[in-house]
């Protein structure tokens, strides 16, 4: 009987050994309830509200949601959000892939150094980033005066600056750094033996992609993917320094309603049914990995 | 295979770099131009925009201001997430998940809806906006990058040693004060001089929830949206320097601190650690 009351002290022990660290977790749990879940419900109850002008009150109503809905001018800026979110991620992703690559496979001693470089550069001011490209694409500019000197151009370019493309180009520059990091990341079970297994059994360089690098790289690549599309499509900076007239995005707009016209509930509703929208691109692309069977490719290395 | 031959992915790689550091090279030269133009050519060497900004009594309020905030932010965070990193390395049970779904999701959710929620929350409690309400938000913000890091070095560490001391007799405190400790500071060090470079640099939220003070990047956003001033070339330069020496610090202190835990970054990517 002794031994026994000593085992289930032992499993209990242990048990507590296994639940008792997550006790460190409670302040860190208790500010985020505060201070990220609880906001968070109560500007999701703003959108069932009526507008007061810079107030709300009762009674509840979808009011708001049916005017986010039927805007057309929402619908513009939506379709504006989109584009910017889906070219931002689509070029970081691609371009992050190979620079991932070089810095797995292909670099040396300069790995270290271009390592520090690019995660260097995420800590960039945002804001600094904005007004560089500003700089940069301006009328006289960097590129407008290389390519008057070149005498490629009479007149400068004026689509650069104050566009939806140089919206795109300064987002890319600002999440660049994220995506490299992240699929380097990824990089982790594609070991070398796998690839110069793939070579020695004649896989070429085309094929070599294609059949190794990304599938494996298909879900850090996604995650990274939906983390750029999120963050850009929702930015509002970028596009009122850099967006011009067809570089407004839903962003922008919700940021007006808030603060300059005082519409609450229409802000609220339009920040959750753009979270909606975030979450379907998330799903959609989730089922797709799924489909290919692409979501979960684990080797050990 | 290590070095193999790839044009394709160094150019793409030298490209980038080009693309990252160009354009910010050319805000630093044009801080040290003589005119106030912001064309090329450029026109002669001068450090007068350095010297009217910090002449500027409101420019020096916004550092002072942002220095103060990221300082707090930074040293609750080193707290709140240690203890954090802490308990989801070294607990394993099933509701380790939704603690840590809920610990990183902030990072998913933009800034707009993060700033908003958080005006709403402090209109409704009826909470003066301040630099208090600023160091909250900032605060929600960088805990999620902080644990990134701090989890990872805790993951990375061999637990032989903390059972060692536990079967020595040690409580968990003695613990994670003797041996623990010892091997992941630099590396902890380093995650919150990064909390305190991105509050430092913070300005989608800060927006919504600053109230009368300024902060520097709200200094810079109202200058860039006055006119075109030279001297925000200046107060630029000096902002990505102040971040990134303080990324070279914190870079650096992870080196050593990968050093001391007997693992390498030259050979193992980031994230190959934390499997």
């Amino acid at each position: 009987m002794a031994s026994l009351a000593e085992a289930t002290t032992r499993t209990e022990a242990a048990e507590r050994r296994r639940v008792r660290p997550l006790i460190a977790t409670l302040p860190a749990v208790a500010w985020l309830l505060a201070f990220f879940a609880t906001p968070l419900v109560i500007f999701a109850v703003y959108s069932l509200l009526t507008n007061e002008l810079y107030a709300v009150g009762t009674p509840f109503t979808l009011d708001a949601y049916r005017d986010a809905l039927t805007s057309t001018l929402n619908r513009t800026l939506a379709r504006n959000s989109l584009e910017v979110g889906l070219s931002t991620a689509a070029v970081t992703v691609m371009a992050g892939l190979p620079i991932a690559y070089w810095l797995r496979f292909v670099a040396r001693r300069s790995r270290i150094a271009v390592l520090f470089l690019i995660a260097a550069s995420m800590f960039a001011s945002y804001l600094v980033r904005i007004y560089a490209w500003r700089t940069v694409l301006g009328s006289r500019g960097l590129v407008n005066s290389a390519l008057d000197r070149a005498g490629l151009i009479d007149q400068p370019l004026g689509f650069l600056l104050y566009s939806r493309f140089a919206v795109i180009v300064a987002l890319v520059h600002i999440f660049l750094p994220y995506v490299v990091l992240v699929l380097y990341a990824g990089m982790g079970p594609l070991g070398e033996g796998l690839l110069e297994a793939a070579q020695d059994l004649g896989a070429k360089s085309s094929l070599l992609w294609r059949r190794v690098i990304i599938p494996i790289m298909a879900a850090p690549a996604f995650s990274a993917f939906v983390f750029v599309f999120i963050l850009s499509a929702a930015d509002y900076v970028t596009p009122q320094f850099l967006g011009g007239k067809d570089g407004v995005t839903l962003g922008v707009q919700i940021q007006q309603n808030f603060v300059g016209v005082g519409n609450w509930p229409l802000a609220s509703a339009t920040s959750f049914l753009m979270l909606l929208a975030f979450v379907a691109v998330f799903a959609v692309g989730s089922f797709i990995l799924r489909r290919l069977k692409l979501n979960d490719i684990r080797l050990s290395s | 295979m290590q070095g193999r031959r790839a044009p394709v992915p160094t150019a793409i790689t030298i490209a980038a770099l080009l693309f990252l550091f160009v354009p910010l090279a050319i805000v630093v030269l044009f801080s040290f131009n003589s005119t106030g133009s912001l064309t090329f050519p450029f026109a002669g060497f001068s450090t007068r925009w350095y010297h009217q900004i910090i002449e500027s009594v409101a420019f020096r309020d916004a550092v002072v201001n942002s220095a103060f905030v990221g300082a707090v932010v930074a040293l609750s965070t080193l707290v709140l997430g240690t203890l954090a990193a802490y308990g989801l390395t070294r607990a394993s049970t099933r509701l380790r998940t939704p603690i840590a779904v809920l610990l990183f999701l902030p990072l998913t959710l933009p800034g707009l809806f993060l700033g908003l929620s958080l005006l709403v929350l402090f209109s409704r409690v009826e909470v003066n906006l301040s630099l208090g309400t600023v160091m909250i938000a900032h605060m929600v913000y960088v805990l999620p990058y902080y644990l990134l890091i701090a989890v990872a070095a805790l993951q990375r560490l061999d637990p032989a040693l903390e059972e060692a001391g536990a079967d020595l007799g040690a409580n968990a405190w003695l613990v994670f004060r003797r041996v623990t400790l010892p091997q992941v500071w630099p590396v902890l060090l380093a995650a919150a001089l990064l909390a305190f470079a991105l509050s430092f640099d913070e300005f989608i939220i800060t927006f919504f929830v600053i109230g009368p003070d300024s902060t520097l990047p709200l200094f810079i956003f109202s200058t860039l949206r006055r006119t075109v001033d030279p001297s925000v070339n200046a107060i630029s330069s000096l902002l990505l320097v102040i971040t990134l020496a303080l990324f070279a610090i914190a870079f650096v202190l992870t080196l050593r601190g990968s050093r001391t835990s007997g693992l390498s970054i030259e050979t193992e990517p980031i994230g190959s650690a934390a499997r």
